[in-house]
């Protein structure tokens, strides 16, 4: 039996997940994790990297009493290296290095972005599938080809998360972002029923969105009432997703994937994933999101990818184990990846 | 006199039948409705890129480009007939294709492609499945202009080139850097003026994306010498 714990603080959750791989099985043992809620504005990354720190202990405990082994039975500690918040990154790399050092076990690196998709596949049982990966740090689409993630496709300036959260917050509907497991921008598009034409900005398989929200929160300022702004919220996320679901499309045929695979922060949204799912069976393919537990960032998929890396010898020195802020999904070799 | 339709393929957006009828093969395409997309936005899209497709083929073929003849538009019901054009994808192709093959397309597309340039139109999907290569005559078409444009903005013609690095980085990682090469050859015959610049913005348009060292690099050492 093989147990690796995996730690999570790249951005403004801090999360330790366990698992355990026997014979036959892999099992998820724990996922716990605490999230960072800014009072205002946006995530400051000392605040959050602050709260990583006052919550690791905590979070740490936690897991192992809910796997119920002792820390000594643990046989590698995954860290995500980055891409990330370089002061948020520190906290769990400065955990990661310590538990290694005085415990003596393994240090296994993982790229957060591949820890994303890994999960999401486990979870979802796909071996080979096209990948939407939809965050607040990324927005791609990327297939496996040659032991590695290739981006077919993603942003070219910032990434959907980031346009939903910052239009959510400089309307002042924000924060909370998310109320009810339901984002603002969702809730406020309810009170709408027009569409206004916004810019749609969709080069191949690339997607812009600045355009869009410079549009969008122009329309904004303009709107006198409720509805008004429903209208915007409603159009915003119309043409936001259905610009994905294009690149997402035209990439499936360009690939001939069976499989589609909705994964990251964003996956969780209910609107975007019955657009997603529409499409996929238009073209026979088979669909899978990712449930909330294991979309947004989370400590178990750290785990869960860096016992993968852990069965092909991948490990790192403690000293040598610097955070990477950046550190792209196609930079990373990943042996159980097909030729 | 008898004619026939037969649905050949289902792209992203459109479904291509192959009519035969007055003794001859034509090519019908319909952008058709999606179920995902909200209903007054699919109308004005499918109208939009109906009427630029036909614009941009028009005058692309008037010009001598290697591109399917438009022969009848009708924007309402987003249709398009136009010329059939024997061949295959390269994105289905281009793996099993001889490097001096491959060397000869690319220095070809660069070629077209920047003759395109030099009429100010962009493609703005111009990836491997946009190209049909016909083996018994060694020869090349550029098709779907849904997404193209008129623009004198290089960032456009950037965008072009930096589209197909990407899709052949994607498909067959090993022949990027040949099939760039000669991409960029057969672009400076047609396009010389403003290859440096173009060239200049591909490199920028790369750095872009999300989380890249070197942007971090560029900085350090700008920082270095303010």
């Amino acid at each position: 039996m093989t147990f690796i714990l995996g730690i999570e603080s790249t951005s403004h959750t801090f999360g330790i997940g366990i698992v355990e791989k026997n014979d036959s099985n892999i099992r998820i043992l724990a996922n716990v994790y605490s999230k960072y809620v800014p009072a205002k504005g946006g995530i400051h990354p000392r605040e959050a990297s602050l709260h990583h720190a006052r919550e690791a202990p905590q979070v740490l405990k936690s897991a192992l009493n809910k796997a119920g082994i002792h820390i000594r039975d643990i046989d590698g500690i995954a860290v995500a290296l980055g891409p990330g918040l370089g002061p948020c990154l520190r906290i769990g790399a400065t955990l990661a290095r310590f538990l290694a050092s005085y415990y003596s076990k393994p240090l296994i690196p993982v790229n957060h972005a591949v820890a994303h998709i890994e999960i999401g596949k486990f979870v979802a049982g796909f071996t080979d599938p096209l990948v939407i990966y939809v965050s607040g740090g990324n927005t791609l689409i990327a297939i496996q080809r040659k032991k590695r993630y290739r981006v077919l496709g993603e942003t070219l300036d910032i990434p959907l998360g980031n346009l939903l959260d910052t239009f959510a917050r400089e309307v002042g509907l924000a924060p909370p972002y998310v109320v009810n497991g339901k984002h603002q921008v969702d809730i406020c598009s309810d009170w709408g029923s027009n569409f206004i034409d916004l810019p749609y900005t969709v080069k191949g398989i690339d997607l812009s969105f600045s355009g869009l929200l410079t549009a969008s929160l122009k329309h904004a300022e303009k709107a006198r009432s409720k509805k008004e702004l429903g209208d915007v919220c409603l159009s915003l996320r119309e043409t936001a997703f259905d610009m994905i679901v294009e690149v997402a499309e035209r990439a499936l045929l360009l690939t001939g994937k069976k499989e589609v695979l909705l994964v990251g922060g964003v996956a969780s949204n209910t609107a975007l994933r019955q657009k997603l799912e529409a499409m996929a069976t238009l073209h026979g393919a088979k669909y899978k999101g990712t449930s909330p537990d294991v979309s947004g960032d989370n400590g178990a998929m750290i785990a869960y990818t860096g016992l993968l890396l852990f069965l092909h010898g991948i490990t790192i020195e403690p000293e040598k184990a610097f955070i990477k802020q950046r550190w792209r999904l196609d930079e990373v070799d990943l042996p159980w990846l097909p030729n | 006199m008898a004619s026939k339709l037969t649905l050949i393929s289902e792209g992203a957006e459109a479904k291509i039948y192959v009519l035969e009828a007055l003794g001859t093969k034509l090519i019908v395409k319909h952008r058709i409705s999606k179920p995902y997309r909200h209903p007054l936005f699919d109308k004005l899209f499918r109208e939009r890129r109906t009427k630029t497709e036909a614009k941009i083929l028009a005058k692309l073929y008037l010009s001598g480009l290697p591109v399917p003849a438009p022969l009848f538009v009708d924007p309402f019901n987003s249709i398009i007939i136009m010329e059939y054009i024997l061949g295959t994808k390269l994105s289905d192709t281009i793996e099993y294709l001889r490097n001096k093959t491959i060397s000869t397309i690319a220095s070809r597309l660069g070629e077209y492609v920047g003759k395109m340039h030099s009429l100010k139109i962009y493609h703005g999907d111009l990836t491997l499945a946009n190209i049909l290569y016909n083996e018994t005559t060694n020869t090349i078409y550029i098709i779907d202009f849904g997404l193209a444009g008129h623009s004198t903005d290089i960032e456009e013609y950037a965008i072009d080139v930096h589209l197909i690095e990407r899709s052949i980085n994607a498909l067959a990682p090993e022949i990027t850097e040949l099939f760039m090469k000669n991409f960029w050859n057969g672009y400076a015959r047609t396009y010389s003026e403003k290859y440096r610049e173009i060239k200049d913005r591909v490199n920028e348009i790369k750095l872009r994306g999300r989380y890249i060292e070197e942007r971090l690099k560029r900085r350090i050492e700008y920082e270095r010498y303010r």
